[in-house]
């Protein structure tokens, strides 16, 4: 019979596609709400578990029902064509309206009692991070500390962290999946999500801006980092210590921390961060610990955005970090970024820089932190995250929002200088 | 068809409804507009899915190249409001015109030419709304339109082309609703009460109530924005305080009732397809009734589920919560009717049956997962996913397109008194029906893995790859179905075997009159003694055979309405009147003021002659 075949081929495809997707679903999924590695997510996980099953269930039992129906009633020939004329029953239509509440009930219960749980109090020793979402980054500030960030998150394991979002401009929303569920960052409001990582090991994880927020909604990513408490208090100071400063800035040097020492000398002689990065960074333990070990990074956290076509950058040139400093420190960067201890650096548009050079990605996490795209960044960001504000600045370049080449502007020699200098900010 | 075979090459003689350009640009024939209704509509589903086809060629693979950010986001708001507003609501408009009359036994709708102004208003609004790719301004805010992102921070031409589209779209969503809501309550033919309404005009009803309380909510909301955007006022202006909040509030009080607005026409559909072909009458008819009433009730106290995130508190997430469950036991009753309509009957697989019964099994999968993100905590980690775009197009697509496309071939041979070829249909459905699973069903699991929605890129090695190739492979197949679909619809026109009155062996009215049926519908107006008059009536005589001489109205002295080109000026100079608007952004204002005056002017002149025309020829 055709309706047979059809059965059978809708059933064959069917299985296929779900067989296929599961397979692909258990090979990698760094992302995935499913890991239990917060409270908030198991107990999100014990109500999806209910969901998920409650739903198969049914699943199973409509569609059984409705193909019993299709194969068993089809019309043959032989059968009589004027089935009886039924117009109802009463009480197998009660029957299913009861079931489905009944259901519901079942999962009501729970929910009710979830939303409850995760939305009630912070602990009052949390980790207190303030969130405020720009067009298209995440400054993350830590009010018990005095520290101000972009894009990196660094939250001690086995210690609740609650997050204070707000936004600058238009509603974005903060989204770690595999750490918790997402909360809006809303105007004129301070919104709230608490969670405790207590992964076992240190462990980078990958965070979305989950709402619409215009033209570089999907490059608005970042990366939360779970790391010891000690760690943590290291990353901590390091990152209270003002920025690395160049004397002849003007300012008085400071006292870098005794790992940043090294990292001064460091980029005038070596161009490329790898070099730099492993002078900087002895280990990647307790005292001394300025960032997550780029070693350390697993793969799903190590963004692979391409760059564009024909943005290139020489990364043997050799830059010079003083004359890179003044660049920066007298140039168009004043107009937006902070670097603390840097007196013309104040500004307050763009992502804080003061230790930018520890950082593991740029661009809010859309590309790796090393000297080829730091280059590429500073030559021609619009070219390689639409629509943002930072200016195109190689000279030759050509700017998509403005829509013409640049005349003026930076040469390679002079982005291989202020590569160097951002480098240094340890 | 045994019958369709041995009849004449044309449909029917005698009766021979006018052509060319000028029949159609005039019409207030009900028919006619339905078919304008349903023509347009597809020509926009294939710019919307043309739209599809090229976020998926984008998605196709980690960090796609195919278009630029900020095409993508034009892309994606625009195949949303495209599919929504221009192409299922008329879909179902088009239902609407066609089969109200036809079901309830009357000759036309109430107000015949403000039923053609409805449709010129939804045709000029749609040709505005997408006039802005011309000038590489499409609208790129989201189908939802969130402020503050829609206000203070999209200065260029794009969201006023969706703001006013909108709005000109409304207004003929209201006209519309107005004039069947008043066909059906005055123009029921004798004997017909409200129990012994088809069921699809039932649920039509009830859609028209729905559009008349949630149209006034988000024109208000465009109101607000317009003034926002056009006058300097802070409805949503966030640095004077505003909580951008309310726009998300009042685009949901609308926008949810809208979710049913979208779908209980094809229920209606599918509740007409099942019972013909299972010969069986409808389960449960007044449980159908009311769970329909029920469900568009309801929908009106569950808007903020769509604002889980938003941090509304938890009393607030618990009271939603509740409302979107319940919603889903009168929802469950009509799956359940369904079955149990088909079950102990003789079925037969037409396409159109394949079609309904492809809305049961699909909309049952969307009403799962919908229950899924009806529990908060569960919905914080699936809001603005993929896993809400799979559950959704399941709803939309597994659930009104399915039901349209059934209603299509069922509709057909009445419409042009052609049949839709069963084999292309049959080729139409299954690959319609597999390449829609492959592309919805793996978005469950991409969003579960985390992947966000809205986004032109995804990164490589984050384990989306399998699953977003999976997606654009099943977009392609359902390509192919919708052209087979267009070349059905193209090649049926003039070599589809003919119908006849009843093709179908269908029970309600509207099979009992010739296909296409005179301009008059009903030499006599029917009494009727049951749900089910044809049925009935077949135990006792065979249907009028198909070929027959089908008399003219002048013939038959029914008085018709006349034709008027003025509804359809009255719709252009409002279209343009609004258009006008858009010179204020371009910085020439006293050009706006001067355009909307004479707009304004020409639009009333219009009215005026429209107004003064009698209806109907003294008789």
């Amino acid at each position: 019979m055709p309706a047979e075949s059809r059965l059978r081929r809708l059933v064959t495809a069917a299985l296929t596609a779900a067989v296929a997707s599961l397979i692909a679903g258990c090979v990698q999924n760094p992302n995935s709400v499913f890991h239990h590695r917060t409270d908030f997510n198991r107990d999100v996980g014990s109500l999806f578990e209910l969901l998920i099953w409650l739903g198969t269930i049914v699943f199973i039992f409509t569609e059984g029902m409705l193909l019993w129906a299709i194969v068993k009633y089809r019309s043959r020939p032989g059968k009589p064509h004027q089935p009886e004329q039924v117009h109802g029953n009463t009480r197998l239509e009660i029957l299913w309206t009861v079931i489905p509440a009944v259901v519901l009930a079942i999962i009501a219960v729970p929910t009710v009692q979830t939303i409850f749980k995760t939305q009630g109090a912070a602990r009052a020793d949390a980790l207190q991070v303030e969130v405020t979402g720009h067009q298209w980054w995440w400054e993350f500030r830590y009010p018990q500390y005095g520290v101000a960030t972009a894009n990196e998150l660094y939250l001690p394991i086995g210690r609740t962290v609650s997050f204070a979002l707000k936004t600058h401009d238009v509603i974005h929303s903060f989204w770690i999946p595999a750490l918790g569920g997402k909360r809006d960052l809303v105007n004129n409001r301070t919104n709230h999500i608490w969670f405790t990582p207590d992964s076992t090991t240190e462990e980078a994880f990958n965070g979305f801006c989950a709402e619409y927020c215009g033209t570089s909604h999907a490059n608005m990513r970042f990366k939360a980092f779970t790391v010891t408490s000690e760690e943590f208090a290291s990353w901590i100071a390091h990152q209270q210590s003002p920025a690395l400063v160049i004397p002849a800035l003007g300012a008085p040097p400071t006292p870098p921390p005794a790992n940043a020492t090294k990292a001064t000398k460091a980029p005038t002689k070596t161009t490329t961060a790898t070099a730099t990065q492993t002078q900087a960074q002895p280990a990647p333990v307790q005292a001394g610990f300025v960032s997550f070990a780029r070693e350390r990074m697993p793969h799903h956290a190590i963004p692979q955005t391409p760059l564009p076509p024909g943005l290139t950058f020489d990364t043997t040139l050799v830059g010079d970090a003083s004359r890179g400093g003044m660049l920066v420190a007298t140039g168009l960067c004043t107009g937006c970024h902070t670097i603390k201890g840097v007196p013309t650096m104040q500004a307050q548009t763009g992502p804080d820089l003061t230790h930018v050079g520890s950082r593991l990605t740029i661009a809010a996490g859309l590309f790796p932190n090393d000297t080829r795209h730091l280059a590429a960044w500073i030559k021609n960001s619009r070219a390689m995250k639409p629509g943002i504000q930072m200016p195109t600045m190689g000279k030759g370049q050509y700017d998509p929002i403005v829509k013409s080449t640049l005349t003026i502007g930076f040469t390679d020699q002079q982005i291989a200088d202020i590569v160097a200098y951002l480098q240094a900010l340890k | 068809m045994a019958t369709a075979a041995t009849a004449p090459a044309l449909p029917h003689t005698g009766y021979k409804s006018e052509s060319g350009v000028w029949s159609w640009l005039t019409t207030v024939d009900h028919k006619r507009i339905g078919a304008l209704y349903l023509y347009t509509a597809l020509l926009w589903f294939l710019i919307g899915g043309l739209e599809a086809m090229m976020i998926r060629i984008q998605l196709q693979g980690p960090n796609g190249r195919f278009v630029s950010a900020e095409t993508y986001n034009q892309l994606f708001t625009m195949h949303g409001t495209t599919m929504i507003f221009l192409v299922i609501m008329p879909l179902s408009a088009a239902f609407f015109n066609l089969l109200i009359p036809l079901q309830i036994g009357a000759r036309d709708v109430a107000f015949p030419r403000l039923n053609a102004f409805s449709y010129w208003v939804y045709l000029f609004g749609s040709i505005f709304m997408n006039a802005s790719w011309l000038i590489k301004a499409a609208p790129d805010g989201g189908w939802f339109g969130y402020v503050p992102l829609t206000s203070t921070y999209s200065p260029g031409l794009n969201i006023d082309f969706w703001m006013l589209g909108l709005q000109i779209l409304g207004v003929s969503s209201l006209a519309a609703a107005f004039n069947f809501i008043t066909t059906v309550i005055n123009l029921r033919a004798p004997g017909m009460h409200f129990m012994r309404m088809p069921i699809f005009t039932w649920m039509a009803f009830i859609v028209q109530f729905l559009l008349v309380l949630a149209f006034p909510v988000i024109t208000i909301a465009l109101v607000f924005l317009q003034f926002d955007r056009f006058f300097g006022t802070q409805f949503y202006e966030a640095a004077a305080g505003a909580d951008p909040l309310l726009w998300q509030h009042l685009f949901w009080i609308f926008g949810h009732p809208e979710v049913y607005i979208l779908v209980l026409p094809a229920f209606g559909l599918v509740s007409e397809i099942l019972p013909t072909f299972s010969r069986k009458p409808l389960f449960g008819y007044p449980v159908m009734v009311y769970s329909g009433i029920l469900i568009a009730f309801l929908g009106f106290g569950v808007w903020a589920h769509h604002m889980f995130a938003v941090g509304m508190g938890p009393i607030a997430d618990t009271l939603f919560a509740v409302t979107t469950m319940l919603i889903g036991i009168p929802t469950g009753v009509k799956i359940f009717n369904w079955i149990f309509t088909m079950w102990g009957g003789d079925l037969r697989f037409t396409t159109a049956m394949k079609f309904a019964i492809g809305l049961v099994g699909l909309f049952t999968i969307g009403g799962i997962s919908g229950v899924m993100h009806a529990s908060p905590p569960a919905d914080l980690q699936q809001t603005d996913t993929y896993f809400i775009v799979a559950h959704f197009h399941y709803v939309l697509f597994g659930g009104s397109m399915m039901g349209l496309f059934g209603g299509v071939y069922y509709y057909y041979p009445k419409l042009t008194g052609r049949m839709l070829s069963e084999k292309l249909g049959t080729w139409h459905f299954w690959l319609a029906f597999i390449g829609m699973n492959l592309t919805f069903m793996p978005m469950h699991w991409s969003g579960l893995m985390g992947m966000p929605r809205r986004t032109w890129v995804y990164d490589a090695g984050q384990g989306l790859e399998v699953f977003n190739l999976m997606s654009s492979i099943g977009a392609y197949i359902q390509a192919v179905s919708v052209m087979i679909f267009v070349w059905n619809l193209w090649s049926s026109r003039k070599r589809g075997a003919v119908a006849g009155n009843d093709p179908w062996g269908a029970p309600t009215l509207e099979w009992s009159i010739p296909s296409p049926p005179p301009e008059y519908n009903f030499a006599t107006i029917p009494t009727v003694t049951s749900r089910y008059p044809l049925w009935d009536r077949k135990s006792a005589e065979p249907g009028a055979p198909a070929g027959g001489r089908v008399p003219s109205a002048k013939e038959l002295g029914i008085p018709m309405p006349n034709p008027s080109i003025w509804p359809l000026f009255v719709a252009l100079f409002m279209t343009f009147m609004f258009a006008s608007l858009l010179l204020i952004h371009l910085g020439k204002t006293p050009f706006a003021i001067a355009g909307i005056i004479t707009f304004a002017f020409l639009m009333t002149l219009s009215l005026y002659r429209w107004l003064l025309t009698p209806l109907e020829d003294e008789h």
